[in-house]
């Protein structure tokens, strides 16, 4: 194992890596801007200039000593670049010298010549790399006294991204994202010197499904999010971690919330799963659905009116009209879209309490969403789970495929859905308002809601804890990041500044709180006003029964899941290792 | 407890010590007092001026008839009473974002001037209105119309501003 | 019989009037302690209500009648309630010896102006009335159940008790003097100049002293000290039980500066001969006047209680006590023998 010294400090390392990632590896991190781990090395920053040197041979092959018995180094007397000089055994890296401190400050001088006093009005103010080091890099003043150059600040690059071309300081992350990642390779540099800009090629656009990105990666505020701009100020929001619903891939996400809002959901480094990126479907198509037309309250129809209600007026309900008809005439659905916890609670209802096999889920697949990057065929963020833990008709009869004819030949009355809407597929949801009775656990109103006799206000995946299995069979824990009325004393839950200290007199604190709780919660509470006691008090207590129950969750807890950032199957013993992930910004919010 | 330091006897004289001297020259004092002329200001009819370096009520500056503030959320950040509610949005003029929505309430605020101080722009300041009465919370919380203030009316605050920088 | 209630009617209709003068007086007190303190401090002081704020003390006592009262749940709700009526009640006893003027004659018979003003054991009962006003304070204290509120109550009853003795040792010079008990005998002996003032210069000063004290009035305002006490003994108070607190302050003060002008000023006498205004003994002018003069040294004095409060701080409890027992009790006594002596020697 070759080592090499950064300030001093003994690294082991492998041959072939360069400084920066050595450096990077054990936690040091030097500075740059157009060094990403997954984008090849451009070098153009100029940032990570360090000082570099080996010891001195003498010619008899033995090391040259100085007086005190110290290696006698020779450095190289011009600065390299961190990020493409490749390790050398027993090489020498200075930081903190001088030299390397003055190049530092003089590529920040020369970035900051150009770049506009922006941070105001910018989105990137406050996640900025160029802020982080002109605080900790910087002389801390200019000594410019020229006007700036002026470039077009509001260039549409896709419909996605927004190019401000001033702020840009060409480290060319997003050209080699575009070409290496992406693999749309329509960016390029055109101009020179201080001129030098961005484009789109002649006639294109950049509008591939893994465009946003570029936000991410971008070190300045260069590129913003057209939908998220100016919506909030960095700090104003809350980050807590959670995992995308939108397909199988079960990319790990951040849920930015401000005053209970979904604002915007940004990638989370997993190296296992989804590593830097995210696709644009993730991040924006569930926003919608999340925030708005959302079940607030219980209901139930009465006198064919649907009708807020309480939660113990519902579930007296729901348990009524399940008592109405035999096991056999009840249909279960699941949810792929749901998690682990509410699916195994609902399988238990159904075959351990009520003894009926008729349960199944909606199966989503789209072979046309399927990528090579990130997207799978399949639509339904835990259909692995639902499968896993027993969400399957016990006579192919009665699976969803025949559910229309069931119903048709009534021997399917009344249906019970956990978060689940058909995709509004008119020819099934049509059939299933034919049935006697409806049950419904939704996030969203619906043309089922409308027409159930029971309504249950459901948390979706940002307002409750749970787990989801993607495609890889990698068991990954979420996390809420959303308050509702139950979760509302939930311990550790990140809380932006207004929201964890506005008092309940403040206007920001007025919104109604949303009344839903997750299914698994519901569902126990209904076993239980039908005397069938499963002693379920947290989404922790199922996950635990899951894990002592099925042999390929053994040894699993939310914990080790949260620690290891997901378990595949089977795995509970020996999870991958923890793997320090790169951060391109250290200074985060929260 | 024998005190042997700094004892009465140490500090006063004998007059001072019999105490009734001093007592006559208490009340003479307080009786000269009384002669004075007095400072109280008749308040709803005499009104006082400020000066620039009063910091009353936060206002923000409206310069072409619109505001100067691009709501960068500083004040919101810094303000330690939580005053401050910002709401960005797009403005197709060149400064590109604008509140749409910008609340200070003032039961909440304590006059500290964080805002004027990290301002960005010079777009919020501390006004000389010290005659803040609302009659119910609601009123008191002040929206862009009751805030926006034209700049020829803060000449004097944004002197000062600039001065003591 | 038909006598008895001539004499009952009488003085019922002079009771109802002296109250209403009292509290008159007090809130001619407040008036004055809310003017004085704000000249003193360069201010105007309360100058809204009525012409040049007069009506201040009215609108202070309608706003306290007004108030909630409450009551703290752990108190002894009996003396809760009672112990402002005693301090009111007892404040306002005391005038029932009082003269305000010596008498007229309507139709050969004599109308003293007081209620008893010849009562012959007129200042033993100013003495008991002023030690049972302490009560007042001492059960306020005690039934609140707050340790504030029995901490000033115990105060007030460890400084009755220090100042009450210097007080009446220095009465005793008095009376020795005068020869009598009755207030109105104590007043015509210091006719043409003969004020106590001079003859007793060194009791003068010790019943001033002790005045202060008991009337818990600045410097001695120990059992209400809100630095340490939050509000002493009447923490626990609101509304007009509070107010009865308060009046019975002004009321005391009111008192403290009649007796004062009473034993030590010459009382109602008027500082030169009746006969200089032509107005015969007994006639409803000369009472006018002598009423008069009584009234302007009251005012003096509780002018001069306030002139005080507002010019010097108050003193810390040890130096309460020291002055008490170690100055004034040893010059009280000295008096006595002074004066009995100089009595011995000159009659």
């Amino acid at each position: 194992m070759p080592h090499i010294y950064i300030d001093g400090r003994k690294i082991e390392t492998q041959n072939g890596k360069t400084i920066i990632e050595a450096a990077i590896e054990n936690g040091i991190t030097i500075p740059h801007f157009c060094w990403h781990p997954e984008l090849s090395v451009s070098g153009n920053c100029r940032m990570c200039l360090v000082e570099v040197g080996l010891p001195k041979r003498l010619p008899d092959g033995n090391f040259e000593k100085d007086s005190d018995g110290n290696l006698s180094i020779s450095y190289i007397p011009k600065l390299q670049i961190a990020c493409a000089t490749v390790i050398s055994d027993g090489m020498h890296v200075k930081l903190d010298s001088a030299k390397t401190i003055k190049a530092q400050e003089a590529v920040m001088e020369f970035l900051l010549i150009n770049h506009p006093l922006d941070c105001p009005i910018c989105d990137e103010a406050g996640q900025c790399k160029l802020q982080e080091y002109a605080f900790n890099h910087s002389r801390g003043e200019s000594r410019f006294v020229e006007t700036k150059n002026k470039k077009p600040k509001r260039t549409p690059w896709g419909p996605n991204v927004m190019f401000d071309a001033e702020r840009c300081i060409s480290c060319s992350r997003c050209i080699r994202f575009a070409k290496e990642i992406a693999k749309q390779d329509v960016l390029s540099f055109v101009q020179r010197c201080d001129k030098v800009t961005i484009r789109v090629s002649n006639g294109k656009r950049f509008d591939n499904p893994y465009s946003m990105n570029v936000i991410d990666i971008c070190p300045v505020g260069a590129l913003t999010s057209s939908d998220f701009r100016f919506k909030s100020r960095v700090w104003d929001m809350s980050f807590n971690d959670s995992i995308c619903a939108a397909c199988s891939r079960g990319c790990n996400t951040k849920i930015g919330v401000r005053n209970n809002e979904i604002l915007r959901i940004e990638p989370k480094t997993n190296m296992h799963v989804n590593k830097y990126w995210m696709c644009d479907y993730g991040r924006l198509s569930m926003l919608p659905k999340l925030n708005t037309g959302r079940v607030l309250n219980p209901r139930i129809k009465q006198n064919g009116q649907t009708e807020d209600a309480t939660w113990d007026e519902a579930i007296a309900y729901a348990a009524q009209i399940l008592k109405k008809y035999k096991p056999s005439e009840i249909m279960f659905i699941g949810s792929g879209k749901s998690s682990n916890e509410n699916n195994y609670t609902l399988a238990k209802f159904a075959k351990s309490a009520l003894k009926s096999g008729n349960i199944d889920y909606y199966k989503r697949i789209d072979e046309s969403f399927k990528d090579d990057l990130l997207r799978t065929n399949d639509l339904n963020a835990n259909a692995l789970g639902c499968t896993e833990l027993g969400v399957a008709p016990a006579n192919s009869a009665f699976a969803i495929e025949n559910l229309a004819t069931n119903i048709k030949s009534k021997s399917i009355k009344a249906i019970y859905i956990i978060d689940e809407d058909f995709d509004l597929n008119k020819e099934l949801v049509d059939e299933i308002l034919k049935a006697e009775s409806i049950i419904i656990h939704s996030a969203n109103h619906n043309i089922i809601t409308e027409n159930a006799d029971v309504v249950f206000a459901s948390s979706t995946f940002a307002e409750s804890e749970g787990t989801f299995i993607n495609v890889a069979k990698r068991v990954q824990y979420f996390a809420p990041a959303l308050v509702t009325k139950e979760n509302l004393h939930r311990m550790g839950m990140k809380l932006s500044r207004l929201d964890k200290f506005g008092a309940h007199n403040d206007r920001w604190t007025q919104k109604e709180l949303r009344n839903s709780r997750p299914a698994w919660r519901v569902i126990s509470q209904l076993a239980a006003q039908m005397s069938y006691n499963f002693g379920f008090i947290k989404a922790e207590d199922v996950f635990k029964e899951i894990a002592n129950l099925f042999v390929s969750f053994k040894s699993m807890n939310y914990k080790l899941l949260e620690k290891h950032q997901g378990i595949t199957l089977g795995k509970g013993d020996s999870p991958d290792p923890v793997i320090r992930n790169y951060e391109s910004y250290y200074m985060k919010p929260n | 407890m024998n005190i042997e330091h700094n004892i009465e006897r140490e500090r006063m004289t004998f007059w001072e010590r019999i105490y009734l001297p001093e007592i006559a020259r208490g009340l003479g004092l307080t009786f000269r007092r009384m002669l004075r002329p007095k400072m109280t200001r008749q308040y709803p009819e005499e009104r006082w001026e400020p000066l620039g370096s009063y910091r009353g009520r936060p206002v923000l500056v409206e310069e072409d008839s619109v505001e100067r503030c691009v709501a960068c959320g500083l004040c919101a950040r810094v303000c330690p009473a939580l005053a401050i509610e910002v709401q960005a949005s797009e403005t197709e003029l060149d400064k590109e974002r604008f509140p749409i929505k910008f609340e200070i309430n003032m039961l909440r605020c304590i006059y500290c001037g964080f805002c004027e101080e990290v301002c960005p722009e010079e777009a919020i300041v501390m006004s000389k209105d010290y005659e803040l009465v609302f009659t119910s919370p609601e009123a008191g919380i002040m929206d862009k119309a009751k805030l926006l203030v034209p700049i020829a009316q803060l000449q004097d605050r944004l002197e000062f501003v600039r001065r003591y920088r | 019989m038909n006598n008895l209630i001539w004499i009952l009617i009488e003085a019922l209709i002079k009771a109802v009037v002296i109250l209403n003068v009292i509290l008159l007086g007090a809130a001619t007190s407040v008036y004055l302690e809310r003017k004085i303190s704000a000249v003193i401090q360069d201010r105007i002081g309360p100058n809204r209500v009525g012409p040049f704020g007069v009506l201040q003390p009215f609108a202070d006592v309608f706003k306290l009648f007004f108030k909630e009262d409450i009551v703290p749940k752990a108190s002894d709700k009996f003396f809760h309630s009672l112990a402002p009526i005693i301090s009111l009640g007892v404040a306002v006893a005391v005038y029932a010896v009082i003269p305000f003027a010596h008498y007229v004659e309507i139709g050969g018979t004599k109308y003293y102006i007081g209620i008893a003003p010849n009562l012959n054991i007129g200042l033993l009962f100013i003495l008991a009335m002023t030690s049972v006003g302490v009560y007042g304070i001492t059960l306020a204290g005690w039934s609140s159940n707050n340790k504030y509120s029995l901490m000033g109550g115990l105060r007030s009853a460890a400084q009755m008790i220090s100042y009450e003795l210097s007080m009446g040792l220095s009465l005793i010079g008095i009376i020795l003097i005068s020869g009598s008990f009755s207030l109105n005998d104590i007043v015509i002996g210091q006719a043409n100049w003969k004020w106590n003032v001079f003859l007793q210069p060194l009791g003068f000063l010790i019943f001033l002293v002790s005045a202060f004290a008991e009337t818990n009035r600045a410097p001695f305002d120990l059992p209400e000290a809100e630095p340490e006490l939050v509000g002493g003994y009447n923490t626990e108070y609101s509304g007009m039980k509070f107010g009865m607190f308060f009046l019975a302050e002004y009321a005391n003060m009111a008192t403290s500066s009649a007796f004062i002008t009473l034993l030590y000023f010459g009382g109602w006498q008027l500082p030169f001969s009746p006969d200089l205004l032509g107005l015969a003994e007994g006639s409803i002018g000369l009472a006018v006047a002598q009423f008069l003069v009584f009234f302007i040294k009251v005012v003096f004095f509780i002018m001069f209680f306030i002139w005080v409060r507002w010019s010097i701080p108050r003193f810390r409890y040890d130096q309460l006590m020291r002055l008490g027992w170690k100055v004034l009790l040893p010059l009280s006594l000295l008096n006595v023998v002074l004066t009995a002596a100089a009595i011995l020697i000159f009659k």
